[in-house]
Formats: C-alpha cells, sequence, structure tokens
C-alpha cells in the first residue's frame, strides 16, 4: 500500500527538497521562503510538526548541531520518497503537455 | 492584575487570552489551578496555543527553540495536561500552523485529550454513584418540614457529588467541537 504521507503535501515537499543540504530548522523555513519566490512560508508548529513526522519515518535524520540548533538532513529513505514523488509529477507533467488526439488515440 | 477563569475549550481560552490582549493586557503567567497573571502592556502581542503532550526534558528544548527562532516567546507550559502557551508580537505572521495538515493534526491532539480526560471522569463517577445513592436513603422516609430541612442540608453535598458527572459533559463538549473542526478540514 502507498506510504500514508504520499502523495507529499506541499509542506513536506519544500523541506524534503530542502534538506538536501544541512539545515536548522529555522533555516528550513528561510530556504522554504527563498525557493517558493515567497509562496510557501512555514509556521513554526507546521514545521516542528513536520520535522518530528519525517524524523520517525527516517526520511530526514539529525546531522549535529550549530549552537544550540539542531541541524536535518535528507536520508536516502528520503530521497527515494523525493524519486517517487518527481517521477509521478514528471508523469502528470507529460499529461498537461500531450495533446488531446494523443488521449484518444 | 490576576484574573480566575476555568476553561475546557482551548479555543475559547485562545480568544479570551486575545480579547485581553486587545484591551492592552499582556498575560504573564498562567498557573494549573486555572490564574492567569496579566500586566499592562503598550505592545500589540498575539497569543496562540499548542497542545504537546508528553513533551520532556531534550524534546522539549527542541520544541521550544523552533518556536523561539520564530519570534514566539512561552509564557507556560502545563506538563499535566500540555497546553503550550505562545506569545508574540503582533506582526504579519501571527498563526502558528500554516497549512491543513497540521492544523487537523492539532484537533486531532485535541480530540485525544478531551477523549482520555472525559473517560477518566466517566471511570471516576462510575465508582462515585455505584456503591451509593445521591442521597441518604432513610431522608425519603422523613416527613414534612424535616424532610426538607434534611433536602436542602444535603443538596449541596449532591452538587458536589454530581461534579465530576458534569466534567464528562464539559470534556464531550469540547471532544464534538475538535471533532467537527478536524472534519472540516479533512473533508475540503
Amino acid at each position: 500500500m502507498k506510504h500514508k504521507l504520499l502523495p507529499l503535501s506541499e509542506t513536506m515537499h519544500y523541506i524534503l527538497l530542502a534538506l538536501r543540504e544541512p539545515l536548522h530548522g529555522y533555516a528550513v523555513m528561510q530556504k522554504i521562503e527563498e525557493i517558493s519566490n515567497g509562496t510557501v512560508i512555514l509556521a513554526a508548529g507546521t514545521l516542528y510538526g513536520a520535522i518530528e513526522n519525517m524524523s520517525k519515518h527516517e526520511w530526514i535524520e539529525p546531522v549535529g548541531n550549530s549552537g544550540r540548533r539542531k541541524m536535518y538532513m535528507i536520508t536516502a529513505e528520503g530521497r527515494r520518497i523525493l524519486q517517487v514523488e518527481q517521477d509521478r509529477l514528471l508523469h502528470i507533467l507529460s499529461l498537461y503537455e500531450g495533446s488531446e488526439s494523443d488521449e484518444e488515440g | 492584575m490576576k484574573k480566575v477563569k476555568i476553561f475546557f475549550n482551548i479555543e475559547k481560552e485562545e480568544q479570551w487570552l486575545n480579547s485581553q490582549l486587545q484591551k492592552g493586557y499582556r498575560c504573564t503567567n498562567v498557573s494549573s489551578l486555572g490564574v492567569y497573571t496579566f500586566e499592562k502592556s503598550d505592545v500589540e502581542y498575539v497569543m496562540r496555543l499548542d497542545y504537546q503532550e508528553r513533551l520532556t526534558g531534550q524534546r522539549l528544548e527542541e520544541y521550544k527553540g523552533i518556536y523561539e527562532d520564530f519570534g514566539w516567546r512561552y509564557v507556560k507550559g502545563t506538563p499535566l495536561n500540555g497546553i503550550r502557551y505562545w506569545q508574540k508580537k503582533n506582526d504579519h505572521r501571527n498563526e502558528i500552523f500554516s497549512d491543513r495538515d497540521s492544523k487537523a493534526n492539532y484537533y486531532q491532539r485535541l480530540m485525544k485529550y478531551s477523549f482520555w480526560l472525559g473517560t477518566m471522569c466517566l471511570t471516576f463517577s462510575f465508582l462515585l454513584y455505584s456503591d451509593t445513592g445521591l442521597y441518604h436513603e432513610n431522608i425519603w422516609r422523613m416527613e414534612g418540614s424535616m424532610f426538607w430541612k434534611a433536602f436542602i442540608f444535603e443538596t449541596p453535598f449532591v452538587v458536589l457529588k454530581l461534579f465530576p458527572l458534569l466534567l464528562v459533559g464539559f470534556f464531550s463538549s469540547s471532544y464534538y467541537t475538535a471533532y467537527r473542526q478536524h472534519r472540516a478540514l479533512k473533508e475540503n
């Protein structure tokens, strides 16, 4: 059966993409604000819950500290999830791009 | 300034605290017994209540650390029931949840909380009511003014005895409120 967190919510998707480099919580929010062109701005509780949840599923893991803040990074399993999502989205994009006659044929 | 108030609904509590803020009073402490301490403040603040159970030691520090980075100040957490009081200066980023899923999870935590407290009170009520009646049995054999005197004397104790059952009612209603909010978020 499909993982209960799939398909990824916009929040989780952005967090996994941001954590391809090691970052602490607040830096994840800043990074996401930047890469989403200011359209996705995470709030504290949402970020905390998502980090807890994805750590539990071992999609991300702590990789040391920056001062008192914990740094996180994506795991191999997390990258696999991103691959699954990329394939899904590429397929949907291909449907956008295909002409209607192709769908009928 | 201190105010005493008891809430069974975390969202009503949040609304009340924010209405005090609008009058220019900032909450500086909350005690487990429902005593809220306020001080006059010229700066505009907002208050948000989160619910997180069993956060202690290192995990509590991590939780607080993330919120504090976002500018929230931890007013108080009550380890007994898990309500976390957060306050920050009013700016355009005043929410603690930014997506539907996390808000729905929050309502789910509230449902669990009301459910367990309600079940506890219900169990306690059964233990309390199973071995004795509400009034002493011989009161029903009395007549006239004797009966009324005894009845009036005992009634406050009966009300006190019914208190756990009253709590069951309050917790059921807060469970239902959280359930409706949760369902609304999941359906749309």
